[in-house]
């Protein structure tokens, strides 16, 4: 009985161990040392105003009671105010994203949008998806494209009639023809399985550089042209290869989105009306 | 009775995994909402219950993702009957069980998961995705299986409390 309980015991610590040497191995643990950190700072803090409470109270002998029923009503009414700041802050922020979003759709009057909340990310972590809360039952079609007011986020790959799941530009399946704002250079953006963003295809002769804005090119017709999709961080060029690649860093921060638009219509791109 | 809160509940837990979890997760790891609580209420002795629970859980997740519908459903059935198999033996009330059955568990469910998404055709850097999303998720998994387990036995007693025969 014994062997086979420390056998248990020792295979799951063991498993334990090497899950949080793995994470430690690949530089993962700070944050949760960090997460670790908190709690403790803010027992600290905890401590440290107790004790400099009671000090006060030692050293400077007054009408305790007359001040502590003074404290709990100011920090009743400091409660109360906080309270109100967070529900202004909350109602600020959204405001600020419309208006963000509601600038980006005049900039582009051409295309008709709807505005969606954000309501979740896919349940499968391996997938790079997120669910909005705007379904057919809206007009919403499978294709659409999906912006926010800093550029291109994705486009829908499922639709129900009030949700709808947005496929985002980091998730490996994705693929986006773009264009490079200072060079002119054609290529395809696709995220590597490893979280990469990568553009392909880029021509041997185009002069790439970094910090270079990529926007979609619109080719294809799969999305409107001129959408910013990030910057170029980095260009591999060598001259035995075809081609020329860039890995660029997305506009758009995924984990913060909370209101995006789906572009419901757009003018397709000259260079994608196939001559008859 | 079980099946009245249990389906509810695993439901409503597919969903917080999905809005609430994806953001509170460790590095893009989450813990496994309806997988834990299929294996605690399985290892409440509720085997039953709990593959129902599976089953439910499992086209919500599915639901709430890209996988096929199906697969995650499948996978936590299947998980519960495996926990199921420490019922009587003598190591059953150890408090090392609760933590192996998350952590397989956890390993068989995104096992089937990966390799759902790798006959699908989609890319997967598996190095990438042990480090960054599995060996999170089975921390995760792993930290929280006492808890789970500890609400399960509440939820039990309060739903099915032990017969008193009196005189």
């Amino acid at each position: 009985m014994q062997p086979s309980s420390k056998s248990l015991t020792a295979l799951i610590l063991t498993l334990l161990a090497a899950g949080l040497l793995v994470l430690s191995l690949a530089g993962y643990t700070q944050p949760a040392e960090s997460l670790v950190l908190r709690p403790l700072a803010g027992v600290q803090s905890w401590v440290a105003l107790r004790f400099a409470a009671l000090r006060d109270l030692l050293t400077s002998p007054r009408d305790v009671a007359t001040l502590r029923a003074r404290n709990a009503e100011l920090e009743a009414q400091l409660a109360s105010l906080q309270q109100q700041v967070i529900a202004l802050q909350e109602q600020v922020a959204e405001a600020e994203v419309l208006s963000a979003l509601l600038d980006y759709a005049r900039s582009r009057p051409a295309s008709r949008y709807l505005a969606a909340d954000v309501i979740g990310e896919d349940a499968s972590p391996f997938l790079r998806s997120v669910w909005i809360g705007t379904g057919s039952d809206a007009g919403i079609a499978r294709g659409m494209p999906v912006v926010t007011e800093r550029g291109l986020v994705g486009r829908v790959v499922e639709v129900h009639a009030t949700v709808s799941r947005v496929q985002l530009i980091t998730d490996p399946q994705s693929a986006v023809n773009v264009l490079l704002q200072d060079s002119r250079a054609d290529g395809v953006l696709a995220a590597q399985p490893n979280g990469e963003i990568r553009i392909d295809l880029i021509s041997q002769e185009a002069q790439v550089s970094n910090d270079e804005l990529v926007l979609t090119s619109g080719l294809g017709g799969g999305y409107p042209a001129d959408i910013p999709v990030g910057r170029v961080v980095s260009v591999r060029r060598r001259d035995f290869e075809v081609f020329q690649e860039a890995v660029i860093q997305p506009a758009v921060d995924f984990e913060q989105m909370q209101l995006v638009l789906v572009i419901t219509s757009f003018p397709t791109a000259p260079e994608s009306i196939v001559a008859p | 009775m079980g099946f009245a809160v249990g389906l509810p509940l695993v439901v409503l837990l597919a969903i917080l995994q999905s809005a609430v979890f994806s953001h509170l997760g460790l590095f893009e790891g989450r813990p496994d909402l309806v997988l834990l609580a299929v294996v605690a209420w399985s290892l409440a002795g509720r085997t039953h219950e709990a593959m129902a629970w599976g089953f439910a859980g499992g086209l919500a997740l599915d639901l709430l993702s890209g996988l096929p519908l199906g697969i995650s459903a499948l996978s936590l059935v299947a998980i519960a009957y495996l926990a199921s198999l420490t019922e009587g033996r003598f190591w059953e009330g150890h408090l090392l069980v609760p933590l192996g059955a998350a952590l397989f568990g956890g390993l068989l469910f995104h096992a089937i998961e990966l390799a759902a998404l790798w006959l699908s055709g989609h890319p997967i850097d598996l190095a990438v995705a042990a480090a960054r999303i599995l060996l999170p998720s089975l921390f995760l998994d792993v930290v929280l299986a006492i808890p789970a387990l500890q609400a399960a036995s509440s939820m039990r007693e309060a739903l099915f409390p032990p017969k008193v025969t009196v005189g």
